[in-house]
């Protein structure tokens, strides 16, 4: 059953029960609580195609709660917590929503060693995942999200979550935070996407963010080999540069990145180098959507 | 029998702990409610090498033996840090400064405890000769250690009141090394004398370091948990009590008895009372009642009736979604109880009125880095 299968009014209430909102994001369970009469609108619609799993163990419990500063007691805050606890300080009720979706990833982030965690953008195209890892100026959130509405199925914009015993990598296709000027650019690129609300003044700037695809979110639970790793980079007025990238470099930036290759020691290494020695590896540089999708979609053509 | 006094969360737990196998025909809710108490407790890696051991790792729910197996990973990697930093300080310090007494979780692993197998610890305890504590200390700050920023109170608490320097961390690393020169505070109600423990250690050849023999590792672990902590979410330290109990007794019949005349030599019977008596009740080990009696500065009816009450819902973590005010109140009492057995009232009670204005004003605290000490000191 989907959420979008539950009236509105239902969905409120089971966010604010004992039970609370169960969710199914790839191969994990959330169980989200909050009375915030305000998150459940936003959440509802961002939510729509994600599967409820009622009678599965759920292995992360969140909750946003009401927070009133002593400093402050007129401005409304908000907490995220955590099986009770409070990985971040309280931020005004309107970040509500983004603090919901990084608290979460943040608890992902921390406690999940039976994946190795890249810190990437997966997509899957023909069969086979297409990383683009995060490094700076990537802008691989916006790329993914360009990406994802032209036949790209989405893994995650955040984490390429690897067992590393198969060698698979597993999707988590979450909402997908785009950030100041990548709004406005995804706006124009894509008309058609479903964006929550702009939320201001947040650590990282204005964030909104983007549904996944229906179809992607259904497919969650199949998982694939990786072919192709993309550093992507947007520089403005550059002409489109796809060209080979060293196979030693792009051991080092993928390790560098990744979430827990320090708590795996041993097992991260073997399988990051495996992964490199099978994938090819590409440098992207764009300017725009258009001319970086046709470079892809040849890299990736069967 | 003495389930009954127990919630049902903390039921759900012991029995766990104490019995891995049964939990095969748990149902999937009470799987989820555990794991969180697991993690609370920082047992997830214990329960993933008990389970394992027992070839039952692939018979529970898949998702909880995933977040079983990761916190083993986990606790591995502090295990790892740990000892390449055991060895980093031994590097630093050479051949000259003295025996060095490894303790607490480090010294479990080092003498091969089953139950210290999964065991998560972030820090590396070391107990030194008081004489050479500032020689060492110079030592490794030349070395490369430094201290966390400390306000001027931190730093007079840390070198009047306690029984260890403020923690040391080498620059490049984030394992904290805790240097102690005695086991109890200096001004606490408990005055023990580091030097018996120190002529008893063992020494392992391979390091050239020693750790405690096994009477007074046991005494130690008992005398931390009961004198020095606070006893909140302290059920692992329980647990190393309960490891180390049965692992030693089957080793060496006499063990228990020779634990007894030792803590009767040491003055220590009320804390290593408490140990065996809540190590019987939550966990069921092995101590005959004959033995119980032998020991002395046995607690009052009162006083054991108040830590009966009290302790379980202070070692035990609360429920995750059920909020408890028989518990607050235990963890409160406990809380006043470890800092009155630690200082005396005329320091106790400005100490806490300090600490009670830093959590109003916390921005009076120097810096983040002294608020996270003084975090730890409480």
């Amino acid at each position: 059953m989907k959420v979008e299968q539950l009236s509105l009014e239902e969905f409120r209430a089971r966010l604010g029960s004992k039970n609370g909102l169960r969710i199914q994001f790839g191969p994990f369970v959330v169980r989200i609580q909050s009375f915030l009469p305000s998150l459940a609108n936003p959440l509802y619609r961002l939510y729509a195609f994600y599967t409820l799993a009622n009678d599965d163990i759920a292995e992360f419990h969140v909750q946003i709660v009401s927070k009133r500063s002593l400093r402050r007691p007129f401005t409304p805050f908000v907490q995220f917590l955590v099986d009770g606890q409070a990985p971040f300080p309280a931020a005004p009720v309107h970040h509500a929503l983004t603090m919901l979706e990084w608290g979460i990833n943040l608890a992902i982030a921390v406690r999940v060693n039976h994946f190795l965690l890249f810190h990437c953008a997966a997509v899957e195209r023909n069969g086979h995942v297409l990383l683009l890892p995060a490094w700076p100026g990537s802008g691989k959130t916006t790329l993914c999200a360009a990406l994802i509405h032209h036949g790209y199925r989405l893994f995650s914009d955040e984490f390429g979550l690897m067992h590393v015993q198969s060698g698979n990598f597993f999707p988590l296709p979450r909402l997908m935070p785009l950030k100041n000027q990548a709004i406005g650019a995804i706006r124009d690129f894509l008309p058609e996407v479903t964006l929550g609300p702009e939320i201001h003044g947040t650590l990282k700037g204005t964030v909104a963010h983007v549904r996944p695809p229906e179809a992607s979110i259904d497919r969650e639970d199949e998982p694939a080999i990786p072919r192709w790793i993309v550093f992507p980079k947007w520089t403005a007025h550059q002409p489109l540069q796809l060209e080979e990238m060293p196979r030693s470099e792009a051991f080092l930036l993928l390790a560098s990145n990744a979430f827990n290759y320090e708590v795996l020691g041993e097992v991260a290494f073997d399988a990051v180098t495996g992964l490199i020695q099978r994938c090819e590896c590409r440098k992207l540089v764009y300017s725009d959507f258009d001319s970086a999708l046709v470079a892809l979609n040849a890299l990736t053509d069967d | 029998m003495t389930d009954r006094r127990l919630n049902a969360h903390h039921q759900l737990l012991v029995r766990a702990l104490r019995d891995p196998p049964s939990l095969c025909n748990i149902s999937n809710q009470d799987w989820e409610l555990l794991l969180r108490l697991v993690r609370r407790a920082r047992l997830l890696g214990f329960l993933a090498v008990e389970l394992g051991n027992a070839g039952l790792l692939d018979k529970i729910p898949v998702r909880i033996a995933n977040h079983l197996r990761s916190g083993l990973i986990q606790a591995r990697k502090y295990q790892q840090l740990a000892r390449w930093e055991l060895d980093r300080v031994r590097w630093a310090l050479g051949e000259d400064r003295g025996p060095i007494i490894v303790l607490k979780g480090m010294a479990y692993l080092l003498a091969g405890l089953p139950h210290a197998a999964g065991r998560v610890f972030a820090d590396l305890d070391l107990l030194v000769l008081a004489e050479n504590l500032q020689p060492i200390e110079s030592t490794l700050l030349a070395k490369g250690w430094q201290h966390h920023e400390l306000s001027a109170y931190d730093e007079h608490y840390y070198r009047a009141w306690t029984h260890e320097i403020p923690a040391l961390i080498h620059r490049e690393r984030e394992t904290e090394v805790d240097i102690h020169h005695t086991l109890t505070s200096p001004i606490g109600r408990l005055q023990l004398e580091a030097a018996p423990f120190r002529e008893a250690a063992v020494r392992l050849p391979e390091l050239g370091i020693y750790v405690l023999s096994p009477p007074d590792m046991v005494l130690h672990c008992a005398v931390n948990l009961f004198q020095n902590n606070e006893l909140a979410d302290d059920m692992r330290h329980l647990l190393d009590l309960h490891g180390m109990l049965q692992h030693f007794s089957s080793d060496q019949p006499l063990f228990l008895d020779n634990l007894i005349t030792r803590a009767n030599q040491l003055r220590l019977g009320r804390p290593l009372f408490y140990g065996l008596y809540f190590c019987r009740l939550l966990l069921r080990t092995p101590v005959p009642n004959t033995l119980m009696t032998r020991l002395e500065q046995r607690p009052g009816w009162l006083a054991l009736k108040v830590m009966q009450l009290c302790v379980p819902l202070a070692l035990l973590p609360l429920h995750p979604d059920l909020p408890c005010r028989g518990a607050k109140l235990a963890r409160w009492w406990l809380y006043w109880r470890s800092h009155w057995l630690r200082m005396p009232l005329h320091v106790l009670v400005p100490h806490l009125a300090y600490k009670f204005y830093l959590s109003v004003f916390p921005s009076k605290a120097a810096n983040t880095a002294s608020s996270r000490v003084t975090a730890k000191t409480k």
